[in-house]
């Protein structure tokens, strides 16, 4: 690793150097950057820990690299190695754009699968490096099934996924995960704390940072606020208004160390059924149960683990498995260990207070080891879990509901029933239900919950479940139908949830929608959602939530909904929904949502260049403020490589204050950066002497240049023509004397 | 962006204002020569110096209506357009750096008279004075979006305006190599009305100043072309000129995707 | 409601800037925009972002007057905008008055309030949430065809004085107007229209 005093020489990033042609810079650095390569990836591994310094050279010819050819494709290159640096997801690279972040959107709507085992099994887990038990082994296995999955839809066609996953949640110890104890005091600000540590982390101390280099990353998106949209999808814990956080099965885990197994499993069976483990009563009690035998093959023998499973699954029936784990813990020096995975999907205050969080455990190197015939028997039983029970479970689940529930109220007789319901108040003239609208009367107003047994309560499941089977359509549609459902009954967080995944299924499910009125219908969607979160509830991660996704969705579909996009992060930022940096975050979406517009083919129109180079210099301000310069000068080159086509000659704007204010900001920028590591600005030589003299004079001269540039088409008026001037005044000449 | 018009600037002022004298001449006339002459009151003296008339009368008290139907003698006309001849004539190389020179005393005059025209369609379709406007809702004009509307505007109303009739042509080619140019024919100019030129230059066109002034309007509207003028004299018509109207290929591009988009 | 008017060439060169505020309904023609006086520059970012759009819409309809084309939600200000068919563009900014704070941050999370950022003044009234408010007072509604119409007819005047300064044989293509004389009618433009 280098370390900060090997870096002697300070180069500023490009940003710094107005208008300095970037093709210029290339070849400027090409030696730093061949030697500090291989100690930036050294570092990597490490940085996420124990957040060594940034290495100085790493960062200062990695810049250059990024602008070296703002138009080509080639410094994109740089990122699958760089995007894996800062966070080590597990799910970095695979996909790109726009798809990725779609993908991790539908991803984080994963079926939750509770985890519910015995003592000794835990144990077991325990003995393994696991502090959280069972469920902490097999946590981050859930989160990406290998292979394909295949799911059926509800009118029978097929589609395969490879990016599917379910969540684990402990039913044991804690409850966590489940219903909350409204503990979290806000867990927006949890979010906004992780991003500052996240900054933090990387940052400093030294103002430079392992950072911006990603942030180039065109068209892919920032690590930065790709853990951001993680932690708020991350949010979310069990709540009535909607059941993507309720248990759609359970894991019922005994291991062969246990004396009594089938007692002991229909005690956790009775646990969770009407035990201390019981749901409350907005979820639905019936969902899958599995049952899991841990066999131990250090201490225990297999032929009686047999026995056993045989004997479980006469009992219990198909939905059991047998897993084969060793007991022993695995250490790095082992031959077959094998690192488990990071969890994807930690909740910010996960995150913050760490409670099972496995990266501050430091001793071990950050995660636990494991070895690999355990992580493949682990792969296997998840992957049987997932694609014979779960899926199918859901699926059944889905037709069945439809047929019973959906249908009835999709017919003719349903929405007269609807109708009559609505009216019925009048027929009576009972004064109470005329005050609840007509309401159905099976939302319970003094707790805000339908009961889980009521046609809203499971209309709501069985569109979450599709959702959640990611057949967008038939969710869609049943959203759509609950919407005036939840209205009549005022249950206005129901509502807003209603309304919010609509618009999702809606802007998720591939029919294409590119007409400007679907938008719209859209815009009108999600402009009730927000309204019944943020002004009903006051619910300001939901309505983060909502509005995020919808960006982000209406983003991916292109074309004109960009815009769309656009506005609605905008709307984030102007109701004050994230914090500080958030706002730099989605200043520089808001960027990325226009530069997504493509110019109309053949033409120059049609782009939106100008708006997002506009916003990318907003975020560079923004950053400056949070003392960031170094993701401030990331920005003002993104605003650069967006100007470079809408600029005419070199790259001057041709309104003078703009090119003020964009001057003084690179200025700032450049003195703050120098600042953060270390060097007087205020030394003017000093400073001359640290940016090597040559990029110095080069800049004034540049500098003089573009001014000149400006000034004369003000002054003489010929701006765009001055070819022709030379010209002209050799006419005049001639006139004059003639 | 637009189209950066590719000279904007090539002609003087001095030569503007002969260029005003030809057209006042057709007939048509503009007012500027009255204004712009008597009165010095221009941007390009400091807001300081400028120089009010003693009547307190800027250009802008003017109607830039009142001279529409104006008429001025032809002599005079023939006169100064023969002294922008041999002008353009000094220190030429050839015929075709001649024809350059001309081309480029017509091409701001283009840009102008677009501008002019478009005024005058406003506020003489609601015969009265734009600033007083009724508000009558007599649609303005439309901006030419694609080419053969730009064609009918230089044949129809430019002509109109500068010689007091439309021109005699308008063709496309029928070559399948150039669909970017076309064509409109002046049986008689006026600019040659009064010149013969001699026969050693017989290639020369002296309606070149006129396509200029085509070139400018094509320009100003966004349409990047090369406009030239030929001779094709008949029997009947001996000064018979063809302007050749050549569009750049973005304007090309752009036609493609405006019919796809269905804009007239 | 306060306007920020100006013309550019048609390589984007401004030739003409003035800024004003309303005359009607007791106004002191005084622009107060909500920004900052410090951060004027956000009127030409907003004005010249507005561009993509106008480029657009300027092949799609062939009318000089091509009305509301462009809202920079944060700062509630919209542009509209005028070309003449020599390739000019005349853009008007205007923004209505800043409301007293009304529907702005419901309990955001952590640090939520987005101070004076230079994103638009003080950020509060978004065009989506404003509108709401600002539909009773029409006066200040910049998207009422009333307020098209008198844009057009402002426009349509400094169109007229445009034309007489382009004749001007003083007057290149792609020179700053400077002229007082142009200045003291656009104003009046102004104090008559808007």
């Amino acid at each position: 690793m280098t370390s900060p005093g090997d870096a002697a020489p300070v180069k500023p990033p490009p940003s710094f150097s107005p208008g300095v042609p970037r093709v210029a810079s290339k070849t400027r650095y090409p030696n730093q950057r061949r030697d500090s390569s291989p100690s930036l990836d050294a570092d990597l591994t490490e940085s996420r820990v124990v957040s060594p310094p940034p290495p100085l050279p790493a960062t200062t010819s990695e810049l250059p690299i990024r602008s070296a050819s703002p138009r080509t494709p080639s410094f994109r290159s740089s990122t699958p190695q760089l995007a894996r640096s800062s966070l080590g997801s597990p799910v970095d690279g695979r996909f790109e754009g726009s798809e990725e972040i779609r993908s991790l959107i539908i991803r984080s709507f994963s079926p939750v699968v509770g985890v519910y085992a015995s003592a000794d099994t835990d144990e077991l887990a325990r003995q393994k490096g696991f502090a959280g038990g069972f469920w902490q082994l097999i946590r981050p296995f859930g989160e990406n099934i290998p292979g394909k999955l295949v799911i059926r839809d509800s009118v029978g066609a097929s589609r395969s996924w490879e990016d599917y996953g379910v969540r684990f949640v402990d039913l044991g110890n804690n409850n966590q995960g489940l219903p909350e104890s409204g503990g979290r005091n806000s867990p927006l600000a949890h979010l906004e704390e992780v991003l500052e540590k996240q900054l933090g982390s990387l940052d400093d101390p030294l103002g430079g940072s392992l950072f911006p280099k990603d942030f180039l990353g065109f068209p892919s998106t920032s690590p930065l606020y790709k853990l951001y949209l993680r932690q708020l999808l991350s949010i979310a814990s069990a709540a009535p208004h909607e059941t993507f956080r309720h248990p759609v099965a359970s894991v019922i885990a005994i291991s062969s160390r246990n004396t009594a197994p089938l007692e002991t499993l229909r005690r956790l069976y009775a646990d969770t059924n009407n035990g201390n483990k019981k749901m409350p009563d907005w979820i639905h009690p019936e969902y899958l149960r599995y049952y899991l035998l841990v066999h131990d093959e250090d201490r225990d023998d297999i032929t009686e683990s047999t026995k056993l499973y045989d004997q479980m699954k006469r009992h219990f029936g198909l939905h059991c498995h047998l897993l084969r784990l060793r007991s022993n813990q695995c250490v790095v020096t082992d031959d077959d260990s094998v690192q488990v995975p990071e969890c994807e999907w930690l909740s910010p205050s996960e995150r913050l207070f760490g409670r099972t969080e496995p990266l501050v455990d430091l001793d071990t190197g950050g995660l636990p080891h494991v070895f690999e015939s355990d992580v493949m028997a682990i792969k296997a039983f998840v992957r049987e879990l997932v694609a014979q029970s779960v899926v199918p479970y859901m699926e059944n689940r889905v037709a069945v509901w439809n047929d019973q529930v959906a249908s009835r109220r999709r017919g003719i007789s349903g929405r007269f029933m609807s109708m009559s319901r609505r009216w019925a108040g009048f027929g009576s003239g009972s004064r109470s239900s005329l005050t609840s609208g007509g309401a159905s009367g099976n939302y319970d107003i003094a707790h805000g919950y339908y009961r889980y047994d009521t046609p809203e309560a499971v209309l709501r499941k069985m569109a979450d479940f599709a959702f959640m089977l990611r057949d967008w359509k038939l969710s869609a549609s049943t959203y759509e139908l609950l919407r005036s459902d939840y209205a009549n009954d005022k249950a206005w967080k129901y509502h807003a949830g209603a309304y919010e995944m609509s618009a999702v299924s809606m802007l998720l499910s591939p029919s294409s929608l590119g007409t400007k009125v679907k938008i719209d219908g859209i815009d009108q969607i999600l402009e009730t959602a927000t309204y019944s979160y943020l002004t009903r509830c006051s619910d300001a991660p939901n309505a983060l939530r909502c509005l995020t996704l919808a960006m982000e969705l209406l983003k991916s579909r292109g074309g004109s909904a960009v815009e769309s996009a656009a506005r609605w992060a905008m709307r984030v930022m102007d109701q004050g929904l994230v914090g500080s940096i958030g706002q730099g975050l989605f200043s520089e979406r808001i960027s990325a949502c226009f530069a997504a517009r493509n110019p109309a083919p053949g033409v120059n129109w049609g782009s939106r260049r100008r708006k997002a180079g506009m916003w990318s210099v907003f975020a560079a301000d923004l950053w400056l403020r949070l003392g960031k310069p170094s993701l401030a000068s990331a920005a003002l080159e993104e605003a650069e490589r967006l100007y470079a086509d809408v600029l005419h000659g070199d790259g001057a704007f041709t309104m003078p204050e703009m090119q003020t204010f964009v001057d003084n900001l690179r200025h700032a920028v450049k003195v703050e950066y120098l600042e953060a590591r270390g060097l007087d600005l205020r030394d003017e030589t000093a400073t001359a002497a640290a940016l090597g003299t040559d990029e110095t004079s080069e800049q004034l001269d540049r500098r003089k240049n573009r001014k000149s540039l400006i000034v004369k088409p003000l002054d003489s008026g010929i701006g765009p023509t001055q070819g022709m001037r030379d010209n002209d005044n050799a006419a005049d000449d001639d006139f004059e004397r003639a | 962006m637009a189209q950066p018009p590719p000279r904007h600037a090539t002609v003087l002022s001095l030569s503007n204002s002969n260029s005003n004298s030809n057209l006042s001449n057709a007939s048509t006339a503009i007012d500027r020569p009255h204004s712009s002459q008597t009165h010095m009151p221009t941007p390009s003296t400091s807001s300081t110096g400028l120089r009010v008339p003693s009547n307190r009368k800027t250009i802008y008290d003017r109607h830039l209506n009142r001279s529409r139907n104006a008429e001025l003698s032809r002599a005079s006309f023939a006169f100064l357009f023969a002294e922008m001849v041999t002008y353009a004539q000094r220190r030429v190389t050839g015929i075709q750096d001649l024809e350059r020179r001309l081309n480029e005393q017509g091409y701001p005059l283009g840009l102008r008279l677009l501008d002019l025209l478009f005024y005058r369609t406003v506020s003489g379709s609601t015969s009265s004075s734009l600033s007083s406007s009724s508000s009558t809702s007599a649609s303005p004009p439309n901006r030419p979006l694609r080419i053969l509307p730009l064609l009918h505007l230089i044949h129809g109303p430019l002509w109109r305006l500068l010689f007091n009739r439309p021109a005699d042509a308008l063709e496309h080619s029928v070559s399948p190599e150039t669909p970017n140019e076309y064509m409109i024919t002046d049986n008689d100019p006026l600019v040659n009305t009064y010149i013969s030129v001699p026969k050693e230059m017989s290639m020369l066109n002296c309606a070149a100043f006129v396509a200029g002034m085509i070139e400018g309007v094509c320009d100003g509207c966004g349409f990047e072309a090369k406009v030239t003028a030929h001779n094709q004299p008949t029997e009947m018509w001996p000064s018979r000129t063809i302007f050749l109207l050549r569009f750049g290929e973005s304007v090309m591009e752009r036609e493609k995707v405006l019919e796809r988009a269905g804009v007239k | 409601m306060s306007y920020y008017f100006t013309i550019l060439s048609p390589t984007d060169v401004p030739l003409f800037n003035i800024a004003f505020g309303t005359s009607k309904s007791g106004g002191d023609g005084i622009a107060r925009f909500r920004f900052p006086d410090t951060a004027q520059y956000m009127n030409q970012f907003i004005i010249h972002s507005s561009l993509d759009i106008v480029e657009e819409a300027q092949w799609m309809n062939g009318n000089m007057y091509l009305k509301h084309i462009d809202t920079y939600p944060p700062a509630s200000a919209y542009i509209s905008a005028f070309l003449t068919p020599s390739g000019a563009r005349f853009l008007l900014l205007h923004q209505p008055p800043q409301l007293p704070n009304t529907g702005s941050a419901t309990g955001a999370g952590g640090g939520g309030g987005s101070s004076g950022s230079i994103l638009g003044g003080s950020f509060s009234a978004s065009a989506l949430g404003s509108s709401r408010a600002s539909a009773s007072s029409i006066a200040a509604n910049p998207t009422s065809p009333q307020t098209e119409e008198a844009v057009r007819q402002f426009m349509t005047e400094v169109y007229e004085n445009y034309v007489k300064t382009v004749m001007s044989p003083f007057y290149r293509q792609g020179m700053e107007i400077r002229s007082a004389v142009f200045r003291s009618r656009v104003t009046a433009a102004g104090r008559k229209w808007l």
